[in-house]
């Protein structure tokens, strides 16, 4: 116990001796608090450090959080009023707290802002900062998911490029199939967590469905082309239980020929595989078909009980002028269609990074819904089920849907 | 003031010191959540309402909800499964480890204590471990069986709905088998020598003196043993999160797990609680049992 007082008292003389020591300035001094998952290799981090030296009279606190907690800890601070200024957080997430007002909404900040203009974002982010056409938030980034393939595999089978449709998709990945060398057609994931619902929402939208839109006849094909790629054992039985960072794994160690996954990959996927490989635009239903694709990454927002609007929403313009530096510095794809991604020099990069910028047109947001946790779940289910054999595709996605619209209250 | 002093160094004062520090102990860090616990299950309790005690009171109808939910009986038959087999396995390979360690031979006590090994791992190093060797296309335990031929095709542990449970469950009696061996060991070593040297006189095999001494003298321990186990093996969660997260499609889910992701991946904290005050009755249960087993002990 003295220990603990002693410390307690120590650090208390400690901070009023640096207030008293420090410039007059630092009555006047504001505090903002910035809560991310970022490190110090990833730029929330790095700008709001930078943030906090060019402006005099704004300190920021940074804390980064683990990706899991991002929810928890900010529901909990938020219920006990010890909220952030500042968070980051899952697009799909950001209704959640924007629809129970928790966000504040800066749509009348954006609009007489000079760096921030909501025409420059793609239309994917944009929406899933948005609740009741009001602005919650700014994107802090943007990923969404393509189709790796391995070119060498791809000639030794006699393929001359990557397929178009699902058809062409299922097609492709018997000819790649190999199981006397341990070789998949395909790796991709259908595991019982948000990236299952990542891989297959974006499926279910080529096929004319949506979350609120499940069953649609396209959707139940997209469930039905997945299930026939498991049963034939075009991909690993362990694509149910397996992430998408665990099943590029495979692709870059040449145990699948093709995988569904993001420009995250990009990085490792250089160091680890041993063969030339491309990238291509996720196949159609039909050809020149609805094209979709996932969304993936953070929002930055500003918490409804902030005491310095003013100072968070200068951050959020600071971070969006850096959006440039996204891409040669951290490796993040910036959420605007009008930042320039400059050449790597890496061949490979650059080419899979058109191709990755060209699906971004396309990107949905998941959602947005305050109960997005429980819709997304729904679907996962509704995968796990089908894929399993426990129900038809029709049957569980039908099943999907009527909890979905539960959910929904139609 | 002086008898008082007194009292507290050596007389009523200080029993009731010795009494009170750790009631207020149980009262803080376990009475105070089970309460609160309880109390959450009959009410609608969401992420924005959690910092706050006046919540909508619901009656019984996070009971009902739960109970009505086409998955709660597979995950409730899970549970069972997975607590009746991971209980019996981890109890008899723990036993069996036990006697064999009580025969005399060179560096028995050492090797014994090499096996508490497992018991020392965190649950999710030993689920990360086991996920290797289960690992479908590329595992060591599909390795050795095909090897040996007792399979011709990959078994998918994880993803397999047959398997995946058993997955949990091998991994699970792996960790759980040291504890059980020391445990039993300790009760072994509690019996007198000289029983068995009488019974020796009198004429009695083996097989006689395990059932008519070892057994009876043991049962205190055994209804320890497997009341902790119990109690363990409802606790057993890392080894679900790290081996199969409860898929593919709840197969392999069960209560504790469950319990988990309805408060902390769908933020329903109300469904949460509830099923985890199912599982303190159950727990309750088994530390009534547990109670009065050790009560035989202390008397004895």
């Amino acid at each position: 116990m003295t220990i603990r007082f002693g410390l307690v008292g120590a650090i208390a003389l400690a901070t009023t001796s640096l207030l008293t020591l420090g410039p007059a300035m630092a009555q006047d001094e504001v505090t903002i608090t910035i809560w991310s998952l970022d490190d110090a290799n990833q730029p929330a981090l790095n700008l709001a450090r930078e943030f906090d030296e060019q402006e005099p009279g704004i300190k920021v606190e940074y804390r980064e959080i683990q990706f899991d907690d991002v929810v928890s800890e900010a529901m909990r601070a938020f219920a006990t009023g010890q909220a952030p200024d500042i968070i980051a957080v899952d697009n799909p997430e950001h209704a959640l707290f924007a629809a129970r007002g928790a966000f504040l909404d800066i749509t009348d900040k954006i609009a007489n802002s000079d760096v921030i203009d909501p025409a420059n974002y793609f239309p994917g982010p944009l929406n899933s900062v948005t609740w009741d056409g009001k602005l919650y938030g700014v994107p802090k980034a943007t990923n969404t998911i393509a189709l790796y393939y391995n070119k060498d595999l791809y000639a030794k089978a006699g393929i001359t490029e990557p397929p178009k449709t699902w058809d062409e998709l299922v097609e492709v990945s018997r000819k790649l199939n190999d199981p006397a060398n341990n070789v998949y057609g395909l790796a991709f994931s259908a595991k019982a967590n948000e990236e299952g619902t990542f891989q297959f929402l974006p499926w279910a939208q080529m096929g004319g469905g949506g979350y609120d839109n499940i069953n649609a006849p396209g959707a139940v094909k997209a469930l039905e082309i997945w299930k026939t790629i498991l049963d034939e054992k075009l991909a690993s039985p362990d694509t149910l239980t397996r992430g998408q960072w665990d099943s590029t794994g495979t692709f870059n160690s040449g145990n699948a020929a093709q995988v569904i996954s993001g420009p995250w990959e990009l990085n490792r996927m250089l160091e680890e595989a041993k063969f030339d490989w491309g990238v291509a635009l996720l196949p159609t239903e039909t050809e020149g078909g609805t094209r979709s694709s996932a969304m993936g990454d953070f929002n930055w927002a500003i918490f409804a009980s902030t005491q310095h609007p003013d100072e968070a929403f200068k951050a959020l313009e600071y971070f969006a002028s850096q959006d440039d530096r996204l891409f040669p510095e951290f490796g993040q794809l910036p959420a605007r269609s009008d930042v320039a991604l400059p050449e790597t020099g890496v061949a490979l990069k650059d080419a899979a990074l058109k191709v990755f910028l060209e699906q971004l047109q396309y990107a949905q947001a998941r959602g947005p819904h305050p109960e997005w946790p429980k819709i997304s779940k729904a679907i996962q289910d509704a995968i796990q089920q089908a894929l399993t054999g426990q129900a038809s595709p029709q049957a569980a996605l039908d099943q999907a849907a009527a909890t979905i619209d539960g959910i929904l209250g139609q | 003031m002086n008898r008082l002093l007194s009292s507290l160094r050596d007389g009523k004062g200080f029993d009731i010191v010795l009494v009170t520090v750790p009631l207020l102990f149980l009262i803080a860090l376990s009475g105070l959540p089970l309460i609160y616990n309880v109390v959450m299950s009959f009410q609608e309790v969401d992420m924005f309402s959690l910092g706050t005690f006046a919540r909508p009171w619901v009656g019984f109808k996070n009971y009902i909800a739960v109970f009505s939910a086409p998955e709660t009986w597979p995950i409730m038959r899970n549970t069972a499964v997975f607590v009746v087999c991971s209980i019996a396995g981890q109890f008899l390979l723990g036993f069996g480890l036990a006697l064999f360690f009580t025969q005399k031979f060179p560096g028995a006590s050492y090797i014994r204590g090499l096996f508490l090994a497992s018991w020392v791992m965190p649950g999710l190093v030993v689920g990360a471990i086991w996920n290797w060797i289960l690992a479908g296309d590329f595992g060591v335990l599909n390795y050795v069986l095909k090897s040996i031929g007792i399979i011709s095709e990959n078994i998918f542990w994880r993803s397999d709905t047959n398997w995946s449970l058993w997955a949990v469950i091998i991994a699970n009696i792996w960790l759980g088998t040291a504890f059980n061996m020391i445990l039993l060991a300790v009760g072994l070593a509690g019996i007198p020598r000289d029983l068995y040297e009488a019974a020796e006189l009198d004429g009695a095999n083996g097989w006689q003196r395990f059932w008519t001494i070892t057994l009876p003298m043991m049962r205190a321990t055994i209804g320890a043993v497997i009341s902790l186990g119990l109690i363990f093996t409802l606790q057993q969660f890392d080894l679900f999160a790290a081996i199969t997260s409860g898929g593919p499609a709840n197969s392999s889910n069960v209560a504790q797990y469950w319990a988990w992701e309805q408060s902390f991946r769908q933020y329903d904290f109300a469904k949460g609680s509830t099923i985890s005050v199912v599982m303190i009755a159950v727990v309750m249960i088994a530390s009534v049992i547990y109670v009065r087993s050790t009560r035989h002990e202390v008397r004895g």
